[in-house]
């Protein structure tokens, strides 16, 4: 199809639609009416719940900090804590510029750079995000085991094959899945990154 | 003149206009009906700031382009789309099987242009001046030729593909 012939379709599209509007005033009022914010939280919601999960496990495992006796449930209590700070500020922050776009006075070129940006962000987020996950999945057993059980997971596991076995197949697991992870995000963040170069080739 | 009589009259003249922004980028019809009432609610928004520096259709084609470009980072995060068939099906009411394979065809060759593409394609087939294509985009005229004749040796390229 040429670029003429597609101009001629288009042109016949808008011949038809202008000839069938379909909109009443009321339709219109009722549309200025939506609550737009609320619909955007409802994207938010899972976020914040995740956030407010993450952040009270850990405030617990800073208020219990001096129950982690030994060197390696106190380590992996702070490393656990970290990861569930930082979690959310990763998710939230890419929200939170999706939220502060000025699509009443932006260009479409700036919008669309912050468009391009945002995606880049959320995407290396989300790719960052399934890393820490994986720590955090190692790291938060000791500590609740010790801070829920008053346990020590080591000390109270009498045979040592459990872990000659767990480790080898969980670094085998995260190899397998750190591959995945970067081959899912990769071109992602790379049609975003050409994109955002493209914009910035503009300015020149 | 009421400020609401003012704005359904700008909308009612324009809904063809809002239509077809919505069907290039959406493709299926919930998210462009969800998207369509965004727009509106958006225009209504930023109703009180348009100053009347520029021609009205101009505004308007900035602030819905832009919702459809920050409404299309929502939805990518969900996921599950379904093909433009069902929409383009939807798109006038006498149902010419002819014109709709064409419309289809044409569809198929704007989804595969890039973001930036994609809006000066629709401006291009709005029948917009390259000056007024600048005020809209943020691009200056002379870049927005540039990238009209690449998207042009990019559809000519599509084509041979097929």
């Amino acid at each position: 199809m040429e670029l003429e012939e597609m101009q001629e379709v288009w042109s016949q599209l808008s011949g038809q639609l202008e000839k069938q509007k379909k909109l009443t005033d009321k339709m219109i009022i009722m549309m200025t009416q939506e609550k737009y914010r609320s619909r955007l939280n409802k994207i938010a919601y899972p976020e914040m719940i995740g956030t407010v999960i993450c952040y009270g496990v850990g405030i617990f495992i800073l208020i219990n900090i001096n129950k982690l006796d030994n060197w390696y449930t106190l380590l992996s209590g702070i490393i656990s804590a970290i990861v569930l700070f930082v979690l959310p500020v990763l998710s939230l922050r890419s929200i939170n510029k999706m939220r502060n776009v000025n699509i009443a006075t932006n260009s479409y070129k700036e919008t669309l750079l912050e468009y391009a940006k945002g995606k880049k962000q959320f995407q290396n987020g989300m790719k960052l995000g399934y890393y820490f996950g994986f720590v955090l999945m190692f790291t938060i057993m000791p500590v609740t085991t010790k801070l829920l059980n008053n346990k020590d997971l080591f000390e109270g596991t009498k045979s040592i094959w459990p872990f000659v076995i767990a480790i080898p197949l969980a670094i085998t697991f995260f190899i397998v899945f750190s591959k995945w992870v970067f081959k899912h995000y990769i071109t992602n963040i790379n049609s975003a990154q050409s994109l955002i170069e493209e914009l910035e080739e503009t300015e020149q | 003149m009421s400020k609401e009589y003012e704005f359904t009259r700008v909308i009612k003249d324009n809904e063809g206009v809002i239509f077809k922004i919505t069907t290039i980028y959406t493709d299926n019809s919930e998210d462009q009906k969800d998207l369509y009432q965004e727009i509106v609610y958006q225009l209504w928004k930023a109703y009180d700031s348009f100053k009347g520096n520029s021609k009205i259709s101009t505004w308007m084609y900035r602030v819905a382009l832009n919702t459809a470009i920050t409404r299309l980072k929502k939805e990518k995060r969900r996921g599950n789309r379904v093909g433009i068939d069902k929409i383009v099906m939807q798109q006038t009411d006498h149902h010419d099987a002819e014109f709709e394979e064409r419309l289809k065809m044409l569809y198929a060759h704007i989804q595969g242009l890039n973001e930036l593409e994609k809006g000066l394609m629709l401006l291009l087939l709005e029948g917009k001046k390259y000056e007024e294509i600048a005020i809209i985009t943020g691009l200056s005229p002379s870049n927005v030729g540039t990238r009209i004749s690449r998207v042009k040796h990019k559809l000519k390229t599509q084509i041979v593909k097929k």
